[in-house]
């Protein structure tokens, strides 16, 4: 029970920090906030789907992208009205992440790695070849911030909209996690073999957390795309991917602190690394990265573990 | 032929597998009664580790039969066999790494799982009612097998006599009908495999039914109600423990039929 009430003022306490920050931020600052919460959100995904189920995808800003793209077609172009275009996105997005996640399971490991890149890299492909549909290179852009109830999707609005989705997936994959499907995903990740021999089955268990996760990130991506109203397809090439596998891998893959401690670092980083190496900043970015990877296996998450483990005694069994 | 009396569970009819020219299991016929232990052993390619798997469903077979009660369960996949309720060991330990010792058990229990993934997904209450349920059910199955201390360890620091441990008490986390051990007591010391012996009694008397295939003599006939002895893909003999080790088939398969041709 008093777990319960812990977790319970935990969110509590979250919840309030990111409303009060949407609420107080502005300019330059209010900018960062909400990329920082989009790019947790889609963390937070990926740690499920790369962390948890093993799955090494490289299309998780791919569907962010497809999410962004669709919703801004489909609502400007075709004036749907937002809640329409938003179910036809997620729809469009389960679609594609079906097609790339069955015939990638017939397949193992190392092929799923290979066709996501391939779909991310065409997808950019596409993209820019879309002639006026897809705004080409220049990406979308001059289309409104949508109103829901009243109210205008942007400014503290919008960061109250970002705080609402990031918790929430959040909270999902954490439930989720700890749930008979995080164990057959994590068992289905150990040993596939095993998995099949307590009933699990793997085909399955690994498309539906491809299909689901890839979703979730195309959803991030329809609030992506009233960040700025603008939409590019750079944004959403494989560098962008890399960085995001390496915030699961320094946060502590597999844990969902972990996906998000690890974001932060690496978003802020650069934010304080220009002042204080100056162009060298990319260069240090990078060292940091393989010290990090070489000598905290389990990520950051993984220290802080060994520190609390150290710091409390040895729970009686 | 039974050891126990028990309703037949398990009926083997015609099974066959072959490897390209090699006839790896050839025709084999036997049955498996509730909560009997019946051993299949053999000399090094007699086909029982073929025969294993193509009732786990690791291997489809090319002819035959074999059927859970009434229902025809040859060729389907491993995770369709498991959820029939035929549940498996491995020989070399196979646990899930990046989990603890309960969480081991808990994948064992998949089958038994009622909750819907949306419901899991939102953590409502009747899902995490179930998962309560079920850990408390892995203690007591942990408590069984002789591991009740090592709820929340590492897999990694079990020793290998513990890790075998870890895979009867996945198996039966499953509420299997039948469990399939995999020369259950390779690699164990004598006090292990002693213990282990212990174990699979303890799982028969819960009227599960215990398949294994065994190298070892010495482990399994004191423990077999009834062996199915294999050689060269066929079956040579099926009977009681000390019957079988009267057939003169079996002791020439076992002590060379060079001996055996010249008698």
């Amino acid at each position: 029970m008093n777990a319960k009430l812990a977790a319970a003022i935990g969110w509590l306490a979250g919840a309030a920090i990111l409303a009060a920050l949407s609420l107080t931020l502005t300019g330059y600052h209010a900018d960062l906030f909400r990329k920082l919460l989009l790019t947790a959100t889609l963390a937070v995904g990926y740690n499920f789907q790369f962390g948890f189920a093993g799955q090494i995808a490289f299309s998780h800003y791919a569907f962010y992208g497809i999410g962004a793209y669709a919703i801004t077609i489909l609502s400007t172009r075709f004036g749907l009205a937002l809640p329409v275009a938003a179910l036809a996105t997620i729809g469009l997005s389960a679609l594609l992440a079906l097609m790339v996640a069955i015939p990638a399971n017939r397949l193992e490991g190392f092929y799923i790695a290979l066709a996501t890149l391939a779909f991310a890299q065409l997808f950019v492909v596409v993209m820019v070849q879309g002639g006026d549909f897809t705004g080409g290179p220049d990406g979308l852009f001059g289309f409104d911030a949508p109103t829901i109830f009243g109210a205008r999707l942007a400014g503290a609005n919008f960061m109250l909209v970002v705080s609402a989705l990031f918790l929430a997936n959040l909270a999902l994959f954490a439930a989720l996690g700890r749930s008979w499907f995080g164990r057959a995903c994590r068992a289905v990740r150990d040993d596939p073999e095993a998995a099949a021999a307590m009933g699990v089955d793997v085909a399955r268990t690994r498309i539906a957390v491809f299909t689901l996760t890839s979703s979730l990130a195309a959803v991030a991506g329809m609030a992506y795309a009233f960040a700025d109203n603008f939409v590019n397809p750079f944004v959403f090439g494989i560098d962008a991917m890399f960085v995001l596998l390496f915030m699961v891998l320094i946060g502590g893959a597999g844990r969902h602190a972990g996906a998000v401690v690890g974001c932060v670092f690496l978003f802020m980083l650069p934010e304080y690394l220009g002042d204080l190496v100056g162009r060298f900043h990319l260069l240090a970015y990078g060292i940091l990265m393989v010290v990090v990877m070489m000598f905290l296996p389990n990520g950051i998450i993984g220290l802080w573990d060994r520190l609390a483990k150290r710091l409390r005694p040895e729970p009686a069994r | 032929m039974s050891g126990t009396g028990g309703r037949t569970l398990l009926t083997v009819r015609g099974l066959a597998k072959r490897f390209g020219g090699l006839v790896a299991v050839d025709d084999v016929d036997f049955d498996l009664d509730d909560g009997e232990i019946l051993g299949i052993i053999g000399p090094n390619g007699a086909g029982k580790t073929t025969t294993f798997n193509l009732i786990a469903g690791a291997l489809r077979a090319d002819a035959g039969s074999i059927r859970l009660r009434d229902a025809e369960i040859a060729g389907l996949p491993a995770h369709k066999v498991a959820a029939r309720g035929i549940l498996r060991t491995f020989q070399h330990n196979r646990p899930f790494k990046g989990m603890n010792v309960l969480e081991n058990l808990l994948v064992g229990a998949h089958r038994r799982v009622r909750a819907r993934p949306w419901a899991a997904a939102l953590g409502l209450p009747s899902a995490r009612r179930e998962d309560a349920a079920l850990a408390a059910a892995a203690r007591e199955t942990l408590a069984f097998v002789g591991l009740g201390d090592h709820a929340a360890s590492d897999v990694s620091k079990l020793s290998f006599g513990q890790g075998r441990l870890l895979e009867c008490a996945r198996a039966l986390m499953g509420e299997p009908a039948i469990i399939l051990f995999d020369e259950p007591a390779a690699g164990l010391t004598s006090v292990e495999a002693e213990r282990l012996g212990g174990v699979i009694r303890g799982i028969a008397a819960r009227g599960i039914a215990v398949l294994l295939i065994e190298h070892d003599m010495r482990f399994l006939l004191p423990l077999a109600h009834r062996v199915v002895v294999l050689d060269r893909g066929a079956k040579i003999a099926d009977g009681t423990p000390a019957a079988i080790s009267r057939e003169p088939a079996v002791i020439e398969a076992y002590l060379g039929r060079h001996a055996g041709a010249a008698a």
